[in-house]
């Protein structure tokens, strides 16, 4: 079964920021997608290093990934290289990268 | 659990706090060195302020600092040791025990000494000296002297010891804990964690400097110039108010920069305890310059500063804190497995509004009413504060009470974390 973007991006919005409401998608906190086969690589940020829901959030986008048929690994990379900015929020996401 | 510990005594202290202002409006209608007065203000300095600042230390440290505690079993055991010298301080200046006093303010300064001994061991190696690190360790050369000075007054109510005049000296120890404990703290956390809670860009530039050079130059020229050269007085107060006017700056840009839709009532209080500290330094600066004088006008200044900008500023802190970290603990491990509520969830804004509407009004009400001179005047402020306490206080119960009891969760309450 073959995992597309669309899915992976669909999981994260659904993965939220619990002290501000927001999707870590909404929030811009991810910064790529990348899919082989059946092993999906999400690089993402949080609002600032050393955020207190830093093991929490990077545990429930596995969750969130390995939720979607077909996905066997989910590998979360952190990088504060940009770092986040609120320019980065956008309400509605592009999925297309 | 550290941090709430904290937290919780610290409530329970503003609570307390509160609760007595409508009694000692007689009290509050003389002078500021009265027993009880004296009670009062430490109840909210060391049980509301600091109690506070200390907890919201163990949590924040990680995030400001990005390192770990040294020692949470050191935080803990201090916690006992302060309850304890805190508690005794208070009961002892209501009753005006000055011998029991001196062993009470010993007991604060062990507590006082373990936290900064904890907090100088986690700053071992340390090398990203931003802003908020800087004015967090200068918050603790503070904290030491703030200590010493009162101590000093403490012992020197049995053994003369003081080589000045006991009032400079006791406005030296005010303005020590107020401009190199309080203010450093407040604003230094306050540049990292407001642009969290607004979503606002990090603030910088020349704001940043005048908080840190006001306060790091301010403090010692205002307190050297309070107890050996009156003409320190005057540079002194400028400096700290030029502070002052950095941190607005600062708040009004991250409150217009923000990306956050709405304000949350926690948000309300930061941003109103941010309008209270122009009133005070005002009238703090014609206290320094001698337009204005006398107790009275002194009262009304300590009120807006440590009622207006210090405790609003904790109360909305602490609205947003206390709910987190009762969330991260009972749910945050749930996510994605069961619904769990949003954070929101945990909240009761109808009595955050209460509180906000109550104290805030409350404090503005009560410092012209000390300014004014009349009982009547200050006990009807004094109500509001306390109703105002109590609403604040069923907040964080509501809060908390996920610790104890889940209760039940409704649709309208959930979210989509869960699929």
């Amino acid at each position: 079964m073959t995992v597309t973007r669309e899915q992976v991006w669909t999981a994260l919005g659904e993965v939220f920021d619990p002290e501000n409401g927001m999707s870590i998608v909404e929030l811009g906190l991810v910064y790529g997608i990348d899919i082989h086969d059946d092993a999906v690589h999400v690089t993402m940020t949080f609002t600032t290093a050393g955020c207190p829901l830093h093991a929490s959030i990077t545990d429930w986008v596995r969750q969130a990934i390995k939720r979607i048929p077909g996905v066997e690994t989910v590998d979360v990379r952190l990088t504060f290289d940009p770092l986040w900015t609120p320019e980065r929020i956008r309400p509605i996401p592009d999925r297309t990268r | 659990m550290l941090p709430l510990s904290y937290l919780g005594a610290a409530a329970a202290a503003f609570v307390a706090a509160m609760v007595a202002l409508p009694w000692l409006a007689p009290e509050l209608n003389g002078h500021y060195y009265h027993p009880r007065v004296l009670a009062l203000t430490h109840a909210i300095t060391l049980g509301w302020i600091t109690m506070s600042i200390l907890g919201a230390s163990y949590q924040l440290i990680p995030i400001v600092l990005q390192r770990p505690l040294w020692s949470e079993r050191l935080a803990r055991w201090q916690l006992g040791v302060l309850l304890i010298g805190v508690t005794g301080m208070i009961a002892h200046f209501w009753i005006g025990t000055w011998p029991a006093l001196a062993s009470a303010a010993a007991l604060v300064g062990l507590g006082a000494g373990m936290h900064v001994v904890n907090v100088v061991l986690s700053l071992r190696d340390f090398d990203r000296w931003t802003f908020t690190a800087r004015l967090v360790v200068l918050g603790h050369v503070g904290l030491s002297f703030t200590v010493v000075f009162g101590f000093a007054l403490a012992l020197n109510h049995l053994w003369p010891l003081l080589p000045g005049a006991f009032f400079p000296t006791l406005h030296a120890h005010i303005h020590l804990a107020l401009a190199w404990w309080i203010a450093p703290m407040l604003m230094g956390v306050s540049a990292r964690v407001y642009p969290m809670f607004l979503l606002a860009p990090e603030p910088h530039g020349w704001p940043g400097r005048m908080q840190l050079w006001g306060l790091a130059v301010g403090a010692p020229v205002l307190v050297t110039g309070l107890v050996a050269a009156p003409g320190l007085i005057a540079p002194g107060a400028a400096a700290l108010a030029a502070a002052a006017a950095g941190h607005v700056v600062w708040v009004i840009s991250m409150a217009r920069g923000r990306k956050r839709p709405g304000l949350d009532w926690g948000l309300r209080f930061v941003l109103a305890a941010a309008g209270f500290l122009p009133l005070g330094t005002v009238l703090g600066l014609a206290l320094a310059f001698d337009l204005l004088s006398g107790p009275r006008v002194a009262l009304a200044y300590a009120v807006l500063v440590l009622g207006g900008w210090a405790s609003l500023s904790i109360v909305g802190m602490m609205l947003k804190i206390v709910p987190f970290l009762v969330w991260y603990r009972v749910y945050s491990p749930q996510v994605g497995r069961t619904q769990v509520p949003t954070l929101a969830a945990l909240g009761w804004p109808a009595a955050e509004a209460t509180a906000w509407v109550l104290l805030t009004g409350g404090i503005l009400a009560l410092a012209l009413a000390t300014a004014s001179g009349r009982v009547d005047f200050i006990a009807v402020p004094g109500v509001a504060l306390a109703t105002g306490a109590l609403a604040f206080a069923a907040s964080l119960g509501h809060a908390v009470l996920h610790l104890v009891r889940r209760p039940s969760i409704r649709a309208t309450e959930t979210e989509a974390l869960a699929r």
